[in-house]
Formats: structure tokens, sequence, C-alpha cells
């Protein structure tokens, strides 16, 4: 049923002479005089020799985005290579650039959602995260109150000399607060007195986690997506501690994904399998977006919640929302203008 | 397509170990079959079976904790052209598909010809007190106090009376079941107009406002005939929630969270 | 050139004459080396799993002992301060073996980075042109430079002095004094940049206040001079080399008023953020009365705080911080004091609740505390022994040959 024959490709490394850029080769000569020793500390861990040898000229690889066209090309073709005999099945890496014209939205109807949840896991169906006891979800979803209000507890305030200064029914949460639950268990979904609010990357215009990274892998494409290059990661978290919405997870051991569960049609910036020691987070399914697809979390929502589309064209779903209905953003006096809104019927 | 149906409902209908009124052929066999069957928005209401769509893709993936539909392979897998809508200013043409509703009713097959034969019932008089359905019983829970409108609206005002497989909209135009928005939409105006902007409900497929869609249709979501559900209204039901993510490392249980603030 | 390899021969040769307690103390340092060469393999095998780091707090133990010892590096320059602004004597004399110390501080701060990062054999990524340094936008790139730049301050000078004190020549205050003034100007810098590191970030509140950098300075002013009157003191009872009672006066009074600075600003905090308590004051108020039966971070908190009073207190009396027998104790309390206020008290709950809401613990794992402990006991090795060599050179003990 599934395919061991990995995609046919170039010839791994052998690069003409004459394609070799000038960065190519200072990248090359530094990183060999400079690193080589890391290096074979990172050979030694590997004892397949397929994988080894794949592992050899990835890890020289440069910034995703400074690569050449044909340095895209070679990175892509190894990635394709390593996966599928990893995986056991015929694994494309697309890499696929920004298209003009298109700055992706999305909006969400926090009137609507049930906090099922099913979006967290739909969209580990679809980017390969971790499973088991390393588990990712890149979605999380808060359980608030929706206040309760009580005549019983109008005797409960703090009182002074000349009055009631602390009243009873304060620290009775009403609405979007900080403090959500996520680990709430019911057995039916919405119950009476909680409302439900999922929370994933944002996708800032002004994204704090892109300017603290020490070596630029995390950065904004074109169509304003901010996407990680998970082979330039040196794993420093400054990013995590950045993210006002907690939104970026880290690959602390390496990541345990079953093979029958890995979806094949993967991006280099988005859903490809990840490696320990590096940085991931919701990429609005780049590997769908880019092919025209919706996200995965926008197709499962049983209650239509979801919104997706092109701010820059008026009549798209998530322009009718910013038309027709108020939205809000989460944390809008940070300034860092996040692409997802919220919204209430 | 009709005769067909009927044939294979006889044919099923002399095995005993399938219920066979009850169960849905297709599914039925699939589930005979050990084939996985989810569901993707009601749970009685909205059946597929996961099936290999080759090149190691399947066309669902589905929740082992629900037995929700949590992805789509394949997003037109089994659907059909919507037909016509009616076209406002701003409405986007891209091509629209849904999955027809026929194949999901037990009964659909049967309803034009079994009981009613495409004649009307008897001349009823005006005072006549209305009976208990003695069919669709686990269609419609309660047919003498139909809380659809409270009380405002009856069996007929929706299904026609002579084509019982078929709607019918105020003017006497029948309106095929795969197209319940034009009947719902005539007087749930206001939801139908975000509906077709796309921002109530459900559309699975591509983005853009020119891309191909598979529309979910009003059905697919909402019951007419069980508008309360005895837990919430909108005839939406209430759902099993997916598992929460695993606490973190340090933390043995989430008390801590569930405590008052 | 034969010069430089003499001194450098001369150097070593001297440091490791030693007699049994000396080996002794290196032998106890090198089983903690033991257990770092175990913890260092397992994190560069299996990855930081093998921590107690979750999502939830990524930030633990390796980058609180960072930050606790960029602290102590920056705070040597309360030595070369007064020795060249004020030509205190007493420092002037000692001003190397601060340097020798801050030397060793910066190298346990590498290695706890090092440590901290998920994936250091990409460290590469960083070194510009052939990777990419993002200065001046990212904070991090901006303490790796002022990091590296007060290592090669405090190298060179250091080194040059000893260099010179080994040939017996007078140093070229043309080249020597310019460095020293850098450094002096560059020692508050290196831990001003780290408290940017984590104050510039509005995702962590109760990090994210403007007096983040001095309140960093004035830990560091306490907690380094301590360590130094320590290392001054087994100096002092150990080796023939007489640190002068001035400069040990001068330090501790330095600290007296650092300290003194850093349990205002404490209390300005506390004030500040509990007087009507926002949800950005959610991390100080689980520091310090825990949430909802989540305490493990309260008793810390409070340990700090006493010892951090306890030791103002005592210290403010002249005739304890005179005493030179009680005053390393004290001193040893307080800097145990300030690593506690600096990483169970700033560093951990800085994280906590995540900036979502969610309360999470953090326990290092052994493994965690075999790669700490293993990172202090490879500075003190390195403190020992370059402070072994720049006595003897001071003392006179090593010198070139032809004399």
């Amino acid at each position: 049923m599934t395919e061991h024959k990995p995609s046919t490709t170039p010839d791994e490394g052998a690069a003409a002479p004459d394609s070799i850029s000038r960065r190519g080769f200072v990248k090359g000569v530094g990183g060999v005089s400079a690193t080589s020793l890391l290096g074979t500390a990172a050979l030694m861990t590997h004892s397949d020799k397929a994988e080894a040898n794949t592992e050899w000229a990835e890890w020289f690889q440069g910034n995703y985005r400074l690569m050449t066209q044909e340095e895209k090309d070679e990175a892509v073709a190894r990635l394709e290579r390593r996966y599928s005999a990893e995986y056991d099945k015929k694994v494309t890496v697309d890499s696929t650039p920004a298209k003009k014209g298109v700055l992706f939205g999305y909006a969400l109807n926090i009137q609507k959602c049930i906090g099922c949840r099913r979006c967290a896991k739909a969209c580990v169906k679809e980017n390969n995260q971790s499973r088991g006891d390393q588990e990712i979800e890149w979605i999380r979803v808060l359980r608030m109150e929706k206040g309760d209000f009580e005549a019983s507890k109008m005797s409960d305030g703090y009182p002074d000399s000349y009055g009631i200064q602390v009243g009873g029914n304060a620290y009775s949460a009403a609405g979007v607060v900080l403090e959500g639950e996520s680990y709430y268990e019911p057995d039916k979904v919405p119950e009476d007195d909680a409302f439900y609010m999922p929370i994933a990357c944002m996708q800032c215009e002004k994204p704090p986690c892109v300017k603290v990274c020490p070596v630029r892998t995390t950065y904004r494409e074109p169509d304003g997506i901010v996407v990680v290059d998970y082979n330039w990661c040196i794993g420093c978290r400054m990013c995590i501690g950045a993210c006002p919405y907690w939104a970026r997870r880290f690959n602390w051991g390496k990541p345990k994904l079953p093979k029958e569960d890995m979806n094949p049609k993967t991006h280099y910036l988005g859903n490809r399998p990840r490696m320990k020691g590096v940085v991931e987070k919701c990429t609005f399914c780049i590997q769908r977006t880019r092919k025209g697809r919706y996200p995965a979390c926008v197709e499962v929502c049983p209650v239509g919640a979801r919104k997706f589309g092109n701010l820059l064209d008026p009549d798209s779903e998530v322009r009718k929302v910013l038309a027709q209905k108020k939205v809000f953003r989460l944390k809008a006096e940070l300034n860092t203008y996040p692409k997802f809104f919220y919204f209430m019927d | 397509m009709q005769p067909n149906k009927q044939i294979i409902m006889r044919r099923t209908l002399n095995r005993p170990a399938c219920i066979a009124v009850l169960c849905l052929t297709a599914f039925c066999a699939a589930a005979a079959a050990g084939d996985k069957v989810c569901f993707e928005s009601r749970e009685d209401a909205s059946r597929v079976v996961q099936k290999d769509l080759g090149d190691g893709l399947k066309n669902v993936k589905c929740s082992d904790k629900t037995g929700a539909v949590l992805w789509w392979g394949d997003p037109y897998d089994g659907t059909q052209p919507m037909g016509d809508m009616p076209i406002e200013a701003n409405y986007s043409h891209g091509e629209a598909v849904v999955k027809p509703r026929t194949e999901q009713l037990n009964l659909y097959p049967i309803c034009g010809v079994a009981c009613h034969n495409g004649t009307f019932p008897p001349p009823v008089e005006a005072d006549t007190p209305p009976r208990k359905l003695t069919m669709h019983r686990d269609i419609v829970p309660d047919s003498l106090n139909l809380q659809h409108g409270r009380g405002a609206i009856w069996c007929l005002d929706c299904h026609d009376a002579k084509t019982r497989n078929k709607f019918v909209d105020n003017e006497g135009h029948l309106i095929d079941f795969n197209q319940p928005q034009k009947l719902c939409g005539k007087c749930h105006g206001q939801v139908y107009r975000r509906w077709r902007d796309g921002i109530h409900g459900k559309r699975i497929g591509e983005w853009a406002t020119t891309g191909k869609k598979r529309w979910f249709v009003c059905t697919e979501c909402h019951n007419p005939h069980d508008v309360q559900h005895g837990e919430r209204n909108s005839g939406f039901a209430r759902l099993e929630p997916e598992a929460p993510p695993i606490l973190p490392k340090g933390m043995d249980n989430a008390d801590a969270e569930r405590m008052g603030h | 050139m034969k010069k430089l390899a003499s001194f450098v021969v001369d150097y070593w040769a001297y440091v490791f004459k030693g007699g049994p307690k000396f080996y002794a103390w290196l032998g106890f340092l090198g089983l903690f080396v033991l257990a770092w060469l175990y913890g260092n393999v397992m994190q560069w095998t299996q990855g930081m799993i093998v921590t107690g780091l979750t999502d939830q707090v990524s930030w633990g133990l390796y980058l609180a002992n960072f930050v606790f010892l960029v602290g102590v590096a920056a705070g040597a320059v309360t030595v070369v301060f007064p020795a060249y602004v004020y030509k205190h004597k007493g420092l002037h004399d000692v001003t190397v073996l601060g340097e020798m110390l801050a030397i060793s501080a910066v190298i346990m701060c590498i290695l706890f980075v090092l440590n901290h990062m998920g994936r250091p054999d990409r460290l590469w990524h960083m070194i510009p042109f052939i990777g990419i340094y993002n200065f001046p936008g990212s904070m991090l790139a901006w303490d790796v430079i002022v990091l590296v730049g007060y290592l090669i301050l405090n190298a060179v000078g250091g080194f040059y002095y000893l260099y010179k004190k080994y040939m017996h020549e007078p140093l070229n205050n043309a080249f020597y004094l310019p460095i020293v003034f850098i450094a002096i100007v560059w020692a508050p810098s290196i831990h001003t940049v780290t408290a940017f590191l984590i104050g510039t970030m509005p995702a962590r509140p109760m990090w994210h206040v403007g007096m983040m950098p001095i309140r960093f300075i004035t830990t560091a002013f306490a907690a380094g001079p301590a360590l130094i009157i320590i290392v001054f003191t087994i100096v002092r009872n150990n080796t023939k080399f007489q640190v002068s009672d001035e400069a040990i006066d001068m330090l501790a009074q330095i600290i007296v008023w650092c300290l003194g600075i850093a349990l205002f600003l404490t209390m300005s905090e506390i004030v500040t953020e509990l007087y009507h308590p926002t949800e950005h004051s959610l991390g100080l108020e689980y520091l310090m009365f825990g949430h909802n039966g989540l305490n493990a971070l309260v008793p810390w908190f409070w340990f700090s705080t006493v010892t951090m009073i306890g030791s103002f207190i005592l210290l403010l009396i002249p005739g304890i911080r005179k005493d030179k027998k009680k005053l390393p104790y004290i001193c040893a309390v307080l800097f145990l004091g300030i690593w506690v206020e600096k990483g169970m008290g700033l560093m951990i709950p800085g994280s906590i609740p995540t900036p979502i809401g969610e309360y999470a613990q953090y326990f290092p794992t052994t493994i965690e505390i075999f790669n700490s402990l293993g990172n202090w006991a490879i500075g003190f090795i390195i403190l020992t022994l370059l402070l072994k060599g720049a006595i003897g050179i001071l003392l006179g003990e090593v010198k070139y040959a032809t004399e």
C-alpha cells in the first residue's frame, strides 16, 4: 500500500562547479573550518548510514530565505529523500513561495465556538506534530466563565469603616480574562456557564518573535505568515519568551511521529516533520493555503466559527466579517497587530 | 436511481442481521465489513466511510475519541454541484458543490412512493384535532408539539403534501432535499444571507473568493425537527469534546485551574 | 615570542605546584565535572527532554544561572572602579584578581548558554557573514557582543598586566589604561543588556519593567563583591599574598550600598504591583503567596528576602562589617540569597503564569542539576588556576628567568 521508493531527484550534493555562489563558497569554507568538530559529533549520533550521508549536507545548509533557487531545490530534495526513507511513504516537500496580492487573515467567532477542540486535533492530523507523551498541539482552547453574580455574595465583601470597598461579587470572572482553563473535560460542550476561545499563532504584522530571533530563523513571509526555518533554528527559545500569545512550541526531544500518522504532503516552512531542539508553531497550514486550500482547523470546525481568506480581497469571507461584524484583537494594547481576529454575532 | 435503491432495500430487508429499514444500506455494509464510519456534523445525519484515495492519502481522518471527522483528504469527495442559488450583489461566483442530503436519509427512497403514493391525503375538517404520527417518530420526537416555530409551523409548511420527498415553498414550488437553504432561507433570511456570504456555516475547499468550495447545507448541521433537543436551541445539539492537551511536566493534575480564580 | 612562551610555561608550571589542600579542592571540583560529563552526554544525545523544562516554563535553571553569573562577572568592576577612578591603593593591588574572576564568570555564562540552547551544534548560524547575526534587532545578539567583548577586555587587560609584572617591566599606560576604563564602562553594560534581554518583552509583564537594569546592577554589585571577599579571604588565609584590609573594607561598603538600593527596589516593586494587583501582577503573587495550591516557589522567595534583609542589617553594623572572620560567612549567605532571588525569584516566575494564563510548575531534573553544578565547578577550577598563577606573579615568585 505504501511506496518505499523516494522521489527521483538530481544527484545529491553534486552542484555544478559554476553554480556555486560566492556566498556558498564562503559559507562552505567558514562552516567547515569553524565547526567541523561539532559536525562530526552530530554525525556520531546517527547510526544509519543513509541518514548520516544526508544529514551531513543538510547540516551545512544556509538560511532558507537566502538560498538561491538551486540551493532550495537541493535542500528540498534532500529532505524528501530523508523523510521518505524515515516514514516509508512518498513524502513531498513543497517550496511554493508567497503569491502576490495575498495577505492571509483569519476570523474566529467566539459566539459560535463550543469548545469541542476539534480544531486542535485536526491541526495535529495535518501538521505532523510530535505525539504521545511528547504531544504538541499548536491550538490551545481556553474555557472562560460567562459571569456569575449572586445576591448571596453581596455580604462577602471587604468592608472598611465607611462601607464596602471590595464587593462580594469581585473576583467573579466574566468574559475574556487571562485565567482561562485549558484542561476542561465535560461530557458535552458547550457548557451552560462557559464560553470558549481558541488561541494559536496570531501571525502578527509586527511579530515580537521575529524581532528577538538572534539568527533570523523565524521571519514574516510576504503573504503575512510568520514561519520558522527548522533547519536554521538554534533552539535558544527567545521567541517563546517574546510571544504574548504563547503560540510557539519547542521540540524538547526527538519528535515521536508514528509512520501511519504522518501526513506526506508537506511544505518546507510548514508541516514537514521537525527535529529535536527546534521551535514550531501554526503556519496557517502554509502547505495547503499556498495551494489554495483552507487550513485544517477552518475545515473541521463543526459550528463554522472559523473564517479564513485573503485580507486584500474585499469579497473574501474574512473581509466580510471585518465589514459586518465588530472584531477585536487579543492583547491589542501590545501593538503586535495580529491578523487573527475574534468576533461575536 | 430510485428503482435500484428499492431493489437494494428489498434485498436487505430479507437479511435478518441488518435492521434494514432503520439502517442506511451503504453504511451498514461498510460497518459490517469492518470499515471505519465517522460523522461529519450531526452524529446520526452525516456519516462517511473512511477509505483510501491512493498514495497513502485517506479521504477522511477521524477522532478516536468521538468518531468525528477531523480532516478531509479530498474535500469534494462524494459531492455534486449545488445547483442555482439566488444571486445578490457581492456574491462570489466560485464553483459550489454540496454533499447530497438524500444519501443520508433512511426513508428517502420510499418517501414519495411508499405511503402517500403521490396523492393527497383524504380531505380533513378544519377543526379536526391533529393526531400523532405513526411513522417518523424517530425523526420527529413530538409531532403534536413541534417546537420549530413554537406551534406556528407544522409538517406541511415545509414538506410538500403530494410529493413527500420534496420540500415546498409558499408559492408551491418544489425544493429538492439537497437544497434545503432555499426552504430555510424563506424565514431565516438574515442567516441565509450570512450563509451565502460565507460568514455563517461552513465551507471547505479553496479559500479564494473564486475558488471551488463544498458548502455545508443547513440540514447537515441543524435538525429542524428537534430544535430544542433538550439542551440547547438553534437545532444544534451538544457534542462530546475531544481530549484535553497533556499536562506539562511538573503538574500532576489540573486542579489549580479549576479552583476559584 | 620566546618571552611570551616562557610566560605561559612558567605560569602554568607554577599553577600546578600545589599542596594537598589545593589538589583536594581541585579533586572535589573534579567530581562535579564527572557528573557534568554524564549530564551533557545525556542532553546532547537525547535533547532537552532530559530537563524539567516545558513549553510553559521554557527558561529554567540554565538561564537563571546565566543571568546571575553575568552579574557576578559585572561585579568585578567593583574592584576595578575604585582602584582606577578613585586611586584606591588596596584595590589597585588586586585588580587583576578581579579580572580573573570576570574571565571565569563569563566562561561559566557561555557554558550555561550552550546548555540552554536546543541545538548547540548549530551555533555557527550566529557567526556574522557565515550565518546571520540579527544585530541590532535581537537583544541576544547584543548580549553576545557585550559578553565576548568583556571576556576579551578582561583577558587582554589581565594577562597584559601579569605579563608586564612577570617581565618586571613598566606598564604601557597608553595601552593599558584605555582597556581598563573601557572595561569599567563595559561591565555595567553587560548586565544592562542582559536585563534588557528579559525586560524588553511585553509578553512577560513581571520582567517588562523599567527598573530591571538597575535592579540587576545593584544585586550584581552586591553578589559580585560578596564572592570576591570570600575569594580574597581564602587567598589571605592560604597564600602568601596579603590582600589588604582596605580592599576588603571598600568591597564590603559597596555591598552595603548596593544591597540597600536593591532592597529598596524590591520594596517599591512589591508596593507598586500589589497595591492594586492587576493581571500583570500574577507572577509576583504566585512567587510570594502561591496560587491555588501551587506553592513551590514561596519558601524560596521568603528565604531570599530574609537573607538579603538580614545580611543588609548585619553589614550595616561597622563592628560586624569589619570583622574579617564573620564577614565571609555573611557574604556566603548573601551570595546564596541573591542567587535564589535571581533564579527562583525572577527567572522562573517570569514564565508563570504563561502569557495566556496557565499556571505550571518547574522542577529541575537531576541531569539539569548535574550540568549546572558542573558548570560552576569548571568555572571555579578555571578561577582557581588563574588566580594561583596571577598570585604567583604578583608575589614575584614567577618571573622571567634573566634578571
